[in-house]
């Protein structure tokens, strides 16, 4: 996996990104989540949101999902 | 990074952005099809001359026709997490913001930018000397503090005795609060006969006023501290800090750039100018989608020097001097430019002087005159004589000989501020043309 300068990402990078993609997927496909889970779920996306910003990834804007 | 990677990035970030814009908020979409610019339409930072700039004037005009917010925000307010104002000292009223969850974790990121780059780790104790309202100040701050997993603590709604207190028995290794703050802390801790040059502080984190860059008060805070102090800058139109001073205190900030871009204009005609020259700095911010903005003008008076001019090995360029004022800050006192942040740096040289004032009176109904009154620590009251005189001459021959009143005043009898300063009292009689003269500092 590459970022959008083109720097190839290690794999713990790649697992956070992963990570990532995988909350959101979740937040926005999901109605069965329980409030506890969903509230902790949106603090963990825009916290690795950060992490996939930070890797120049264009991480988007996740305001739909609610972070 | 290389600077042309943080150039590249630049402006791919800033597609997105526009490309964000235009789809979410129509009154940015319409100001930006009327200058002819397009997320597709930018191929370098070139490009970037062609968006409108945005004033606070516009900002505060558009929040006033739509109550409260403006036509400004891109997501809807049920999103935001967090809502705050700016202080208003430099506007009729002040600008209100909203941040989402997201946006939130980002102000902290950027102050982690500026702790981190300071040398503050998790093993740090952290003590806030700030009153934590709406004002947005050291909240983001404060959550960078956590996310870097420091103990913190939040000294908010405490006398200036009690916060001195904890920092002791707390053992506190960093401190955030204004310049000004900084020395107000230090000249309670001597009145309670605590020397603070012989705590636990090792680092001082400054934010709020230009006074974090003017090296005497600079010296002074660290002298009276024992501590190295950082100069920090944010603005809540961008929730957080765009500029931080590194632990090689380069006698500057370094500019976040790959969440921000930064440009330097002359005020007058909104052309660049070069490295070394002092311009107006506008800000693109890539980092709170809830408000996008672009080219905002600040009115903030900086210089930008190559980020060599630093040994730390960041590719980030520099403010040399941080802030260095105002482009509204000038006063014109019988046609010599005097900028309250020069009075601060020479007056600040005297480390007797507690706090001080600059006052703008009209002597006889019609002629501009400038005083700057000073409080002397009682304990150097046989100095006085000395002092006045010094400062007199140094204030005079730093303003093309102008002649610059120094009075002393009581100790204690002058406002002491937490946030941002207000030094400058200008009462003079408005006789001139509105350019030339304000009547509020």
């Amino acid at each position: 996996m590459k970022n959008a300068m083109g720097v190839e990402l290690s794999e713990s990078e790649r697992s956070l990104v992963e990570c990532y993609r995988t909350l959101v997927r979740i937040l926005k496909e999901s109605d069965d989540l329980a409030p506890f889970e969903r509230r902790n779920a949106l603090k963990a996306v825009a916290a690795l949101w950060q992490v996939a910003n930070g890797l120049d990834l264009d991480p988007g804007q996740i305001y739909d999902i609610g972070a | 990074m290389p600077r042309e990677q943080i150039e590249a990035l630049q402006v791919r970030k800033l597609k997105n952005l526009l490309a964000w814009t235009q789809e979410s908020v129509p009154w940015q979409a319409k100001r930006l099809k009327a200058a002819g610019v397009s997320a597709d339409s930018i191929k370098s930072l070139k490009d970037l001359r062609r968006i409108p700039m945005l004033t606070r004037d516009e900002w505060m005009q558009a929040q006033l026709e739509r109550p409260p917010y403006g036509p400004l925000l891109a997501a809807p307010e049920e999103a935001a997490i967090r809502y705050h104002l700016t202080s208003g000292t430099t506007g009729r009223i002040p600008l209100q913001v909203l941040d989402s969850m997201k946006d939130w974790e980002w102000i902290a990121e950027m102050w982690c930018y500026g702790f981190w780059g300071f040398g503050v780790r998790p093993r740090d104790i952290v003590f806030f000397a700030f009153s934590y309202g709406t004002f947005v100040g050291f909240w983001g701050a404060h959550y960078a503090s956590e996310k870097i997993g420091c103990l913190v603590l939040p000294g908010g709604n405490m006398t200036t005795e009690a916060r001195v207190k904890q920092i002791l028995s707390m053992k506190a290794t960093v401190v955030c609060s204004t310049p000004t703050y900084a020395l107000r802390m230090a000249q309670e801790a001597r009145t309670m006969g605590v020397d603070l040059a012989n705590s636990s502080v090792q680092r001082l984190i400054l934010s709020g006023e230009p006074a974090g860059s003017i090296p005497a008060t600079k010296r002074l805070i660290e002298s009276e501290w024992g501590a190295k102090a950082a100069d920090t800058a944010g603005m809540t139109e961008v929730g957080t800090i765009m500029i931080f001073e590194c632990e090689k205190q380069p006698g500057g900030t370094h500019i976040i750039e790959d969440h921000y871009i930064e440009e330097v204009v002359d005020p007058e005609s909104g052309e660049p100018v070069p490295y070394g020259e002092q311009g107006e700095r506008l800000i693109t911010s890539f980092g709170r989608g809830f408000i996008p903005v672009l080219r905002y003008r600040t009115r903030d008076l900086v210089v930008r020097v190559p980020a060599s001019n630093c040994s730390c090995g960041r590719k980030f360029d520099i403010y040399e001097g941080g802030i260095r004022g105002r482009v509204d800050d000038m006063k014109l006192v019988r046609g010599t430019n005097v900028y309250p942040r020069a009075v601060e740096a020479i007056v600040r040289e005297y480390k007797e002087i507690d706090e001080f004032r600059i006052h703008l009176y009209t002597a006889d109904g019609r002629q501009d005159e400038i005083e700057v009154l000073v409080e002397i620590t009682p304990a150097q009251d046989k100095q006085t004589e000395r002092i006045l005189h010094e400062l007199r001459k140094a204030l005079s021959q730093a303003h093309e000989g102008l002649r610059i009143g120094v009075k002393q005043v009581e100790a204690g009898s002058l406002p002491r501020f937490e946030l941002k300063a207000k030094r400058l009292q200008d009462d003079r009689i408005v006789i001139g043309t509105v350019s030339e003269r304000r009547t509020t500092a």
